[in-house]
Formats: structure tokens, sequence, C-alpha cells
């Protein structure tokens, strides 16, 4: 399942790009009109894509629409899709999931997510959630119930939306992606990439490249044959190869002391004083 | 005031000077895959990731309720589950698996396969203490004699092996999957049953009744006279509390069902302790907005982790923890039988997830070797 996170209205290039692939698109539009949601596709498009009406009379108010959002439970999405013909793996697109949760327990609109994409009669599902109508705790439940989440919100430049989306697939392994993208008049989508942000990364580089040891009254660095003296210089304890390993290998008694005899020990029992002329 | 005695199962406390004695059982009970606490005395089992069970004390506790937090995008908690099912099937268990999202049997088919020989272990417990080779051009020149120290012991293991390892890579053979007993629950195909006066909602109330049948019927609780040997089953459940199960706990500040996960794991926990059973239980804690709610929850389950990925956050830049894929934070250990329990020396612990191992590793600081001094 698809989810598609916005602060402002669009999203109709995902439509385009499933047609194109040749499945069956149902649209459940409570927020815009057919015309404005067809318009730019051609005539076999139109056909694969079936709009079910809910805009302008989303709530049944004045009878108008063919499909309310009361009938949002998965018995009649399931019955409305496989009233159409050709019903083949389709793919359901959702104006507003917005104005499905403002009229549904969260609880059983979740439930009823789960029944479509479980049912076998929907292949995908692409929902659009006005992520700034609801609490934070509704949002997130969504999220986390949807394969792959794209966040789209106006970038620092004008005239480019950054979007950034998040996959997750079945074996536990997450995508993020950011793009920028742009809707040019004709409603085509042109995706760029990440536009370089002047000055920043480099300045903090600069500073920390300064040589500290340039500006000094005392020399600190070495020359050549400076360097080959300071080798050659004999250190204490540098012992050859064989002794060092001989000391590195575990010795069973490591606390030995190893003592040799004085001329000061040697005790003659017969003379202690050692004064004796014999 | 007695302390806690150290010893084996069946030995009554003969040289001490108090009257206290410990309630053990009467004869050591043999499962396969299940070996005594030596901290208190008892049944643990592995729950797949050695490392986990190490940070845990052992292992898991027969009769116990591990709670593990989800990350934010259930991909190491479901690893866990896994690995949790997978020692299932490769000690013998019987298991029990419950979801809402996915079907069981999928989760079932994704299990890691074991790795067979003990080459795997071996490596492990080699490389850490290798010396380094007088030979070697980069031993030191001035300290030596240091050079045959071993290096900072970052990951955790006990001496003793207890529990498998898993190669990720590869799925379990279906042939040794099938071996093992299975019994599943997915909620979305379980009729809702009505109710009225239970203060649980219908799926909490229907998995309950499920678990309950399986152990009477198996004879885990010892209802029925077993003839054959005595098993352990292990129960999974997978991402309760979630929206699928019917709570929102997750989407609301004051749920109207505020208590159906607490009374829940009450239960389930009765259930447990009345039977040779082990439970382990993911929670999508990040999405639950009353603090309090999950405090309860981890109040009520005996030893409680959390798991934090670094995934999509602004952690995953820190240079500090650039070698790991999240940290693990543990909320509760239990105090089975006995007066305190065993913590781990540290509390900074992160996990990583390589391909024949999940490792978790205390998380300690390398020498700051920047070039700006930061002046006190």
């Amino acid at each position: 399942m698809l989810l598609d996170v916005m602060q402002a209205g669009g999203g109709f290039i995902l439509l385009e790009g499933n047609i194109i692939s040749g499945e069956d698109v149902h649209v459940l539009g409570f927020e815009s009109p057919e015309t404005q949601v067809c318009a730019g596709l051609d005539s076999s498009s139109v056909q694969r894509l079936h709009f079910h009406k809910g805009f302008p009379d989303p709530l049944g108010w004045t009878c108008r629409s063919s499909f309310t959002v009361e009938r949002f439970t998965s018995q009649h999405i399931t019955q409305l899709i496989k009233d159409t013909q050709h019903a083949q793996a389709s793919v359901l697109v959702v104006d507003s999931l917005s104005m499905v949760l403002r009229h549904h327990d969260p609880v059983v609109f979740c439930q009823t997510l789960q029944e479509l994409r479980n049912g076998g009669v929907i292949k995908t599902i692409i929902g659009l959630l006005h992520s700034d109508l609801h609490q934070q705790g509704i949002v997130g439940i969504v999220c986390h119930l949807a394969g792959t989440v794209i966040s789209v919100a106006p970038a620092d430049n004008e005239r480019l939306s950054v979007a950034k989306t998040t996959r997750r697939t079945k074996s536990g392994k997450v995508m993020q992606e950011e793009e920028y993208f742009s809707v040019s008049e004709d409603a085509a989508l042109s995706v760029q990439a990440k536009p370089r942000q002047p000055g920043h990364v480099q300045r903090e580089r600069d500073v920390s490249e300064a040589d500290p040891t340039s500006n000094l009254t005392f020399n600190l660095r070495l020359s050549e044959d400076e360097r080959k003296a300071k080798e050659k210089v004999a250190l204490p304890f540098v012992f050859s190869q064989q002794k060092k390993s001989a000391l590195l290998r575990p010795t069973p008694g490591s606390g030995r002391i190893v003592y040799e005899p004085d001329a000061n020990d040697d005790f003659d029992e017969e003379d202690p004083d050692d004064d004796l002329d014999v | 005031m007695a302390a806690p005695v150290r010893g084996m199962i069946g030995s009554t406390s003969i040289g001490n000077t108090t009257s206290f004695q410990k309630k053990t059982r009467s004869k050591l009970v043999s499962i396969p895959g299940t070996r005594p606490s030596v901290q208190n005395g008892q049944l643990l089992v592995s729950s797949g990731v050695s490392s986990l069970d190490y940070v845990i004390g052992g292992g898991l506790a027969v009769g116990t309720l591990l709670l593990v937090e989800e990350d934010r995008y259930d991909s190491y908690s479901r690893m866990l589950l896994k690995y949790f099912l997978a020692e299932g099937v490769v000690c013998g268990h019987e298991l029990f698996l419950a979801s809402a999202r996915d079907h069981p049997d999928d989760i079932m088919q994704e299990l890691p396969s074991p790795i067979v020989d003990d080459v795997a272990g071996m490596k492990i417990s080699e490389g850490q203490s290798q010396p380094s080779d007088p030979e070697n051009p980069d031993t030191m020149k001035i300290a030596w004699r240091y050079q045959n120290q071993p290096k900072v012991q970052t990951a955790l293991a006990s001496s003793v092996r207890f529990g498998h390892y898993y190669d990720v890579s590869k799925t379990m053979e279906p042939e040794l999957r099938q071996a093992a007993k299975c019994h599943s629950f997915y909620q979305l195909q379980e009729t809702p049953v009505v109710t009225a006066s239970s203060p649980l909602p219908s799926p909490y109330h229907s998995l309950l009744k499920s678990i309950q049948t399986v152990i009477r019927k198996e004879g885990f609780d010892g209802s029925t006279p077993q003839s054959k040997v005595r098993n352990v089953l292990r129960l999974g459940l997978h991402s309760l509390g979630s929206v699928l199960w019917g709570d929102d706990v997750c989407c609301k500040d004051n749920p109207a069902h505020c208590h159906a996960l607490t009374t829940f794991l009450y239960i389930l926990r009765g259930l447990l302790r009345t039977s040779l059973s082990v439970a382990m239980v993911t929670v999508p804690s990040h999405l639950t907005q009353n603090r309090a709610v999950m405090g309860r929850i981890i109040r009520l389950s005996d030893t409680a982790i959390a798991l934090e990925s670094f995934k999509g956050s602004e952690k995953e830049t820190n240079p500090l923890y650039k070698d790991y894929h999240g940290l693990l934070h543990v909320r509760q250990l239990p105090r089975l039988n006995c007066l305190s329990c065993e913590v781990p020396d540290t509390k900074d612990l992160a996990f990583k997830l390589k391909r024949k191992q999940f490792t978790i590793e205390r998380l300690h600081l390398p020498p700051d070797l920047s070039e700006t001094t930061v002046s006190p």
C-alpha cells in the first residue's frame, strides 16, 4: 500500500504511471472533480480509469454522488471493483483518506484497509492523506500500516518541492530517498537531483585545515637529516627480537625473583666475625 | 536477611544458618533446549540470540514474558521474533504464532536457517583474544610489552554456549520447519466473538481463548497426563497493541479501551506461570500516545527491552554509531524467586545485524582524537 502524505493538493501524476502499465485504476474521488483528474490522459487510458464520483457531495446530502464516504467498507469497495468488467488485480486510488478518516473510527478504518490489502482483488492501494488535518497518533498509525510513505513538502527553493520516500520491504529492509520535483502547467512531473546548497559544508572544512605549526617563533618541523638521526637514537629498553619474544611469552612463574648471592652472604658457621687468621 | 542461594535445583540449604528454604522442584526437569540458570535455578530457554541471552541473565526463564518494544520500521523486532521461533524449531519446542498484519505462515517461511557446524561459533570466540604476531610489521616499538594484551572486550558472550547461530541470508529448510509443530492465529481470519461481558475487545479475547485451548489440549500445564516427553511451548505475539488488533491505544491519548492491553498481559502472564511456556510479545511503543500506558505494560511483563534503530533519525550520521544499526535499552529484568537480579554492567548497549549473527555490544567511546580542543 502506498500512502501519499501531502500538505498541498495534487498527486495525480501517479495515475498516468499506473494506467500506462496496463492496470485498472479505480479512483474514489472525494475532493476533486473528475475533469481535473482525467485532464491530460488519452482516450485508451481513460477507458481503464474508473472514476467513482464523490465530489462535490461526499456525504450524500444532495444524493448527487455515486459513492459516499459511509460506503468506504471492504464489502462495498470489493463489490464495486467486481462490478466493473475485467476485474483483474487493480489499483485503488483514494483521493483523500482524510475525508474518510473524519467520518470513520480509525481502528475500523485501518482494519478495512488491511482487509482490502489481503482481499486479493486489489493489488495496490494509493491514498492521499493531509497530515496537518489529523492528530499525530492517527497519522502515525496510518503511516505504520503503509508499505511506502511519500511525504511531500515545499523545499527552500520556491519552485521545487521535496518528496521523501520511505519504503519497507518484506524482509525488513528500509530504503529512504529524497527527490526534488516540480509540476508544470500541464501536469507534467519533472524530477530533479538535489540542488547544491551553497556555502555550508565548505566553510567548515576550511577552518580545520589551518596548520598549527606555521606561525611560531620556534621550529617544530624536522628536516630529512634530523628525522634520520632521530630514528637512529637507541632507546632504553629496546631489546633484540629474541629477548622481546622471550619476555612476551607467558612464563609459568612470572613472579620469580632471581638472586645471586653476594660476597657478604657467605656465612661461615665456625668463624662468624671472619677475623680468625687460619 | 537471607541472601540469595546460589545452587543447583534440588539442593536444600544444608550448611545455611537460616531456616530460609528456596522453593525448588524436587527433581531436575530435563527438557531438550533448556538448562538451569546458574543464578537462581530457574529453567532457561535461549532466545535465539546468544548476546541477548547474556544481557537478560542467561536466557528466558520458562513461564515468563519477554516484551520487545519495536523500532520505528519494525525490522529488528521482527528479526528477533524470527530468531526466537527458529530457536524453538531447532530445539524441538512447540510454537504458537499470532499476528494481525502478516499471515503467520509468511513469518514462518522467513525463519533464518541454522548454522549447523561449530565453525562459526569457534571463530567468534577465537577472534577476540588472539594475540598479534611478533613478526607483524605494526608491532609496537616502545610499548611492546602490551602488544599481547587483548583489545577492549566489546562483545558480550558467556563461556558456555547456549543457543544456536543463524544465517540470515538463507531461510530455513521446509523439512526442518515442518518437523516442528506450530499453531497459528491470524487475526484477520478470526470471526469476531460478541463478548458483551468481557473487559477485553474481541481480538484479544479470542487470542487468549486460543492460547488457553492449546495449552490445555497439548498438556503444557500438566492437566492431561503426558505419556510423551515434556516440552516447552514458545508463544510469539507480533505487534500487540497496534490498530489491527482492534486496540486504539496507539492512536488516541485517552483510548476507549485503555486497560485492554494491560488486562491481556495480566491474563497471559497467569497462563504462562501455570504452564511450561515462554512468550515473546512485540509492541509498537513508538506509536502509543500515552506514556503511562507504556509504563504499565512494562511493569506487567517480566523482561522488557526496547530497540531503537538509527534508520531515519539524525543518529544515523553520528560517527559514534557508525558501526551499529541501533541501540538496545534494557527496561526491566525480572527477579524470579530471588531478591536481586543479575544486571549487565553497562547500560549503553548497541546492536548490529550481521549476516551470521545479531550482536549486542557495549558501546564504548573511542579515544577523542579530534583536532579541535574543547576548553573546560
